[in-house]
């Protein structure tokens, strides 16, 4: 029978060699292909399982929040935003299945205490009797800001973002639509789904930051953009004279280009620019040509992604640039901010924070710091200079020009701040071109003040408004109130700080 | 050696005043207890760390559960060195090894599970125990072989009797009684295999010598066969009337080695295989739960989210372990239905990685190979199948689920021997243990490696013959 055992025993060894074979098999061999399938939701399951530290507002307002919950639920943590839709857009939201957004995203690793310093950190606070790892994030972002926009926007579909010129720092980013993060983070598979797929149905794409993921027709705002490359390649300074016009024909073409509702418009690039005429900003467009002009833009970060610390942002476009030589009327209409020209309403507040800045284009971020458990600084943002499209003569200049559009141009119905302080802005009013609804439109403006002194710049966009025979809906005037709104709520209202 | 094979035990005036010494013994026992020490403080220490991965936190009572289970590892390791100590060193250290990863991983999944199976762990102790104290001598269990093929029978049935089996994920090997539900499938796994190693020794020759031929195939007399027939019956019934794939597989292998081993006879083997290969290719056209879980073997992401789940989630969780796991207590192996049971395999390989996978593989080895060194030491038949049945037990039910878990074979509810959670389990693995090292402890007495004294019954009636001489000695005085 020994012989028999013997057989056994090798036969039994042989079965869990098989077992060990396998066992590499799976956890070596085939491990990086099935940790990618899409049915496998470990990784995010350990994310999620996680203790996750709280996002608060620069002036410290939690804007999302975790709890741990009763024995029993599927997850150990539950989610909460206590703002609601407040800050949907910058904190974005955390789910299990369907992924997360904003600095939920960005700063994953930082809520749950995984980066490398925290887990440092970590080991040692355990021997010291700390309580754990988890961050903090700090938001760049005013709760108090961020409600003004709100409530200025007044449920309107568009978007108000307010940066800081000199750092780039964010402190008020809104836009309608949006969305709460609470009716489904925390639901049910079928249920979260459910709302989910209906918000991304939805027109206007509440569950985007518009503010920064999307990109509209810029109308007349563009012309600082024309402006600061026309002045830059010297073919245009403040004494540059421009003759009254109703129509002009460019090149290539037999249909004139005409101003804002027909109108005769001209005189000194100041005048133009305060009464925002279309024909001057069309000539020198074309004047400077397809190649200067995209160089131009280019230099203003038209093209690119917006460098801020938030995933997926949009880039601004000046449309399709292949055959722009063949097609300068094109071009030249593209110059006061028509046709495919397309901005992110983010980009032009710092359009205007860059000639607040003297020419420095901050990258804009909405996180200014992160924390550990214990309160200790991991991060703190540093401003960093993105873009210099113009020299601080031009800077200056630009700045003067758009004084004047907020003294005696179209914003001067509507922005005259509070207390007197001077302000700059430059309204624009994107006619889309719709066949069926010619009075369709964007109503912009950029602004910063105080204009001697800027600590804040503006950009307002209401998208998709519509002209009545009594009212034009222009950018002065629908979008002027909402930046003037803003900016004394910020400067002599009861945001102002210090 | 020779010199203490004889008898060296001294009875004067009827009490055993000597116990002799036995080097070898002794060294056995030492093993025994620095390898008890070592599986109890590599638990403590994995009981710790996962308790750090899920909690952050140094769990508040941990001395006081290492101190219980030192107390019950050396409680068990005190019995043995009294009642059978020269039996193989390593079999209680690997058993407590793995009972030890099985429990901090249930702890780590279910704290209400973990307070039953601390209570379970007890009584399984209690069922080592006792099991060591009352079968003093192997061959005892050889004289009740009958009762044990009848017992093992009833246990195997009882699911069956309305009212008292319940059916619980479709299989129906639970009974019912009160507050307490058991798989007695578990015991009758060990009585069997007692009942088979007595019938088979009895009878190997008369089995062995072929009276039938039937083309190239030599049958033994159908009457000798008949227990056998039975037990196949068993695993028959077992498969098509509790639905449960693993015991019934686990029985037939059971049977067909053990008949191989007595008989000398491959053919039984073969046999074997063809009649397996006939019931499994039947009950696949006959029965829909096992279709299904051939085709989830085969294609488990044909339906990743229903009938695939369970075997996805554990190579899933498998594969995010990789080589050196995701860490104790970091890991998510709660996404396995039912991790904390038959797939408690893939929450150690999830969250030990492969290192302590492979750790736990290398123990089912050490177990099987220490168990069938049992089988080659002893001298006697019914001991030898004895220990070729328990080991069979424990190595092929670990090959079973271990290989269901991660797709080797298709997948069959069956526990993992001392690691899975579930009472009848653990108590019946360890009564097993215990016979495994009864047997060890007789062999190493007549190879002489110690001497052969006598067992506490054995004293005891010595004690009380020695009594009653000197009472018969005081009367003739008087």
């Amino acid at each position: 029978m020994n012989r028999q055992i013997r057989q056994l025993a090798l036969g039994l060894m042989a079965c869990y060699v098989v077992l060990f074979v396998a066992l590499n098999y799976w956890q070596v061999g085939r491990k990086q292909e099935l940790d990618a399938r899409f049915d496998n939701t470990r990784q995010v399951l350990r994310e999620f399982n996680k203790p996750r530290g709280p996002i608060v507002t620069s002036d410290g307002i939690v804007a999302a929040v975790s709890f741990p919950t009763a024995p029993g639920e599927p997850y150990d943590y539950r989610r909460e935003y206590p703002t609601g839709d407040l800050l949907a857009d910058i904190t974005g939201y955390f789910t299990f299945a369907f992924g997360s957004t904003q600095v939920e995203r960005m700063y994953g690793d930082v809520l749950t205490g995984s980066t490398t310093e925290q887990q440092i950190r970590g080991l040692g606070d355990l021997l010291t009797g700390g309580t754990g790892s988890t961050g903090t994030v700090e938001l760049a972002v005013r709760h108090d800001a961020q409600e003004a926009a709100k409530f200025l926007l007044g449920g309107r579909t568009g978007s108000i973002t307010v940066i800081e010129p000199d750092t780039g720092a964010i402190r008020a980013m809104y836009s309608n639509p949006t969305f709460d993060p609470n009716t489904f983070v925390n639901a049910d598979f079928d249920v979260a789904q459910q709302a989910i797929t209906d918000l991304q149905n939805e027109p206007g794409s509440p569950l985007l930051a518009q503010a920064y993921q999307e990109r509209y027709m810029p109308g007349s705002t563009f012309k600082v953009i024309t402006t600061g490359i026309a002045l830059e390649s010297g073919i245009a300074t403040l004494d540059t004279a421009f003759p009254d016009e109703r129509e002009w024909v460019p090149p290539q073409t037999n249909d004139p280009i005409q101003n804002y509702n027909g109108s005769l418009c001209g005189g000194d690039l100041a005048t133009v620019f305060a009464r925002s005429c279309n024909i001057p900003f069309a000539k020198l467009t074309t004047l400077l040509g397809p190649e200067a002009m995209v160089a131009g833009t280019e230099a203003w970060g038209i093209g690119e992604p917006l460098p801020i610390d938030l995933p997926r942002p949009a880039a601004s476009t000046f449309g399709n640039t292949d055959n722009l030589a063949q097609e300068l009327p094109l071009l030249a209409i593209r110059g006061f901010g028509q046709s495919e020209v397309q901005m992110v309403p983010l980009h032009m507040a710092m359009v205007a924070g860059t000639v607040a800045n003297g020419g420095q284009m901050m990258e804009p971020y909405a996180v200014e710091s992160t924390f550990d458990q214990e309160g200790r600084v991991l991060d703190r943002t540093t401003p960093q200079v993105w873009k210099t499209p113009i020299s601080p003569q031009t800077a200056e200049i630009e700045r003067q020009l758009m004084i004047g559009v907020a003294e005696r141009g179209t914003a001067s119905c509507c922005i005259a701040l509070n207390g007197g302080i001077p302000v700059a802005a430059k309204t624009g009013t994107a006619e889309l071109g719709d066949p069926t609804n010619p009075d369709l439109s964007h109503a912009w403006i950029l602004a910063f003040a105080p204009a001697d002194d800027p600590q804040y710049a503006v950009s307002v966009v209401l998208t998709n408004v519509q002209s009545t025979a009594d009212v034009a809906a222009t950018g002065g005037r629908l979008a002027g109130p909402i930046a003037k709104g803003m900016l004394d709520f910020l400067l002599t209202g009861p945001g102002a700080t210090g | 050696m020779t010199d203490t094979a004889a008898p060296t035990w001294h009875v004067e005036q009827g009490d055993i005043v000597e116990r002799p010494d036995s080097p070898l013994a002794r060294s056995r026992r030492t093993t025994e207890l620095t390898l008890l020490v070592m599986a109890a403080l590599i638990t403590g220490a994995a009981y710790t760390v996962t308790a750090l991965g899920t909690n952050a936190e140094i769990p508040p009572g941990i001395v006081f559960f290492v101190a219980i289970l030192l107390g019950m590892l050396l409680c068990a390791h005190v019995v043995v060195r009294l009642v059978a100590r020269g039996a193989d060193g390593t079999l209680l250290p690997l058993a407590a090894l793995l009972h030890g990863i099985g429990f901090v991983m249930i702890a780590r999944l279910d704290d209400e599970l973990a307070g039953l199976q601390a209570t379970w762990s007890l009584v399984a102790i209690v069922a080592f125990v006792a099991t060591l104290l009352v079968v003093q001598r192997a061959s005892d269990l050889a004289r009740y072989s009958w009762l044990f093929f009848f017992g093992g029978a009833f246990l195997l049935l009882l699911p069956l009797v309305p009212g008292l089996g319940v059916n619980i994920n479709g299989a129906r090997i639970w009974v019912s009684l009160g507050p307490v539900n058991f798989q007695p499938g578990e015991f009758a796994k060990v009585f069997l295999a007692i009942f088979f190693a007595s019938y088979l020794a009895e009878r190997r020759e008369l089995i062995a010598a072929s009276t039938w031929k039937i083309g190239p195939l030599r049958l033994p007399e159908p009457r000798y066969i008949a227990p056998i027939v039975m037990a196949w019956g068993f695993a028959v019934v077992v498969m098509v009337f509790q639905r449960d794939l693993g015991s019934s597989l686990l029985f037939f292998t059971l049977f067909v080695v053990m008949m191989w081993v007595a008989t000398e006879r491959v053919s039984y083997l073969l046999v074997g295989a063809v009649m397996f290969a006939a019931a499994a290719y039947f009950s696949w056209t006959q029965f829909s739960h096992v279709q299904t879980r051939v085709d989830i073997w085969l294609d488990p992401w044909a339906d990743p989210l229903d009938r695939g789940y369970q075997i996805l989630q554990s190579l899933y969780g498998l594969a995010d372990g990789g080589l050196t796991g995701t860490g104790l207590g970091r890991g998510n192996p709660g996404q396995v239905p039912e991790a904390q049971n038959d797939f408690i395999f893939s929450a150690i390989g999830e969250e030990w990685g492969l290192i302590g996978a492979s750790a736990v593989l290398m123990a089912f080895v050490l177990i099987v190979g220490a168990g069938l060194r049992i089988a080659l030491r002893t001298d006697r038949t019914f001991e030898k199948l004895l220990a070729v049945g328990l080991t069979t037990i424990v190595g092929i039910q670990g090959f079973i689920i271990i290989g269901g878990v991660i797709k080797v074979v298709p997948l069959t509810g069956i526990t993992l021997p001392f690691v899975s959670y579930g009472g009848s389990s653990l108590v019946a693995n360890y009564v097993l243990l215990a016979l495994l090292i009864r047997l060890s402890d007789s062999s190493a007495r007549r190879l002489g490696e110690l001497p052969d004294d006598p067992t506490p019954t054995e004293r005891w009636k010595a004690w009380r013959l020695g009594r009653r001489l000197r009472n018969e000695q005081h009367q003739a005085a008087a």
